[in-house]
């Protein structure tokens, strides 16, 4: 028997993903300083109810697809002081990260 | 200034915004009332009454004065009874004649 | 409508200060009673997760990190799963945050924060501390994670790499320091009092 995967995750570890420029308003988990930015997909964490609607009341039904991404600290602040391999990770929701 | 940024961006989200002052690292105690509203939104959160992104949500509705303003637990009880208000758990008057009713009990006028 | 308060002498004996209630500490008695009146909850849950909050605290993740150095079957396991990996040790999870520990290598090291909230391991490690939660440490740590840890006193060589953990989903993070030099001696109870509760956060490394 085939079983087919009706929501299938849209990247997978190792991706290269660009993260939306769009402004939500009332609730939102991506931070303004990562908007626009491209990532690297680190590994996809399952899926949970997108907070944007569990903020509104939705405890229950469709999950969205969530993923551990990170960033090279020198392409998210030009400024930057540090070294250059350090790193930031963080988590994003699949409505917000683009295939390029 | 455009007033646009102020409902575009929460008020909570400020990684990366400029901040010039050092840590500060003195520490306190956790006040009784703090821990049991701690406690109580744990317990709603549990139950599925008031999730924690409801909790997160209206925090951040507070608006930019009163995010400023009100300590971390301060914004934990107001936005914890405007959740509950939302949902029709609780009505303004209940919290009206409630609040009236525990302030006379120690003599604190409101 | 009712006026039956039902008062356990534990409402009241819980306010220990010799201060009268402000505003925002009749505000969280009014709540409390009105849900408990309505049914929404009772005074006994109220208890007992008072009771749980108590039970977590900053030594329960020096166990884990402790045993994680002298046992590595338990720290591939804790490192695979958290969640599981904690229960061995009666850790009890009570809502679905996934808790995933970080372990710092020779060329790596883990430093955690939440930007937008405060966001961090309460079910295992206990409360965070205040600074954690303020905006001078949510705001910078991102941008400048190097200099918030030397104001915490320690300096990251810059052989080691940082990578910063924004938590803004349901996961929760700890970090797995490494053991420093010199413990090879320690026993269980000395291991466990150089692993503080900054040093699960990243913000500070155990020392001796």
């Amino acid at each position: 028997m085939i079983t087919v995967e009706r929501n299938p995750a849209k990247f997978k570890a190792g991706d290269t993903s660009k993260i939306t420029v769009k402004f939500p308003i009332g609730h939102y988990r991506v931070p303004v300083y990562m908007r626009g930015k491209e990532v690297k997909i680190v590994r996809s964490l399952g899926r949970y109810i997108n907070p944007e609607e569990e903020a509104f009341g939705k405890n229950a039904g469709n999950k969205l697809w969530y993923y551990l991404v990170s960033i090279s600290q020198k392409d998210l602040w030009p400024d930057y002081k540090g070294v250059d391999e350090d790193l930031l990770e963080i988590e994003v929701f699949e409505n917000w990260l683009e295939t390029i | 200034m455009s007033t646009e940024s102020l409902v575009k961006r929460l008020p909570n989200d400020i990684g990366g915004t400029e901040c010039s002052e050092k840590i500060q690292m003195a520490e306190r105690e956790i006040l009784p009332w703090e821990k049991r509203i701690h406690a109580l939104l744990e317990i709603l959160d549990f139950h599925k009454i008031v999730n924690t992104e409801e909790k997160r949500r209206g925090i951040e509705n507070l608006g930019t004065e009163m995010a400023g303003k009100l300590s971390y637990y301060e914004r934990w009880v107001v936005s914890g009874a405007n959740i509950l208000l939302q949902k029709g758990i609780l009505t303004p008057d209940d919290i009206a004649k409630k609040t009236k009713e525990v302030s006379d009990r120690y003599g604190i006028k409101l | 409508m009712s006026t039956n308060h039902n008062h356990d002498h534990d409402d009241h004996a819980a306010i220990t200060h010799d201060e009268l209630p402000g505003y925002y500490e009749i505000l969280e008695i009014s709540l409390r009673e009105l849900l408990i009146e309505k049914g929404v909850i009772t005074a006994d849950e109220l208890r007992r997760q008072i009771e749980a909050m108590d039970t977590r605290t900053p030594a329960v993740g020096a166990k884990l990190v402790v045993r994680a150095w002298l046992d590595p079957e338990f720290k591939k396991r804790l490192l695979a799963d958290g969640v599981a990996a904690s229960a061995e040790m009666g850790v009890i999870s009570w809502d679905d945050t996934a808790f995933t520990v970080l372990e710092d290598t020779e060329d790596t090291h883990h430093l955690i924060v939440c930007t937008l909230c405060s966001c961090y391991p309460r079910s295992i490690i206990g409360l965070p501390p205040d600074w954690y939660k303020s905006k001078e440490y949510r705001s910078r740590a991102v941008r400048e994670p190097r200099a918030v840890i030397a104001e915490f006193g320690t300096i990251i060589p810059e052989n080691i790499q940082i990578i910063i953990n924004d938590s803004t989903a349901n996961q929760r993070y700890m970090v797995l320091p490494m053991r420093p030099a010199g413990t090879e001696h320690f026993n269980e109870e000395q291991l466990e009092a150089i692993v503080t509760r900054d040093t699960l956060i990243g913000v500070t490394l155990p020392r001796i």
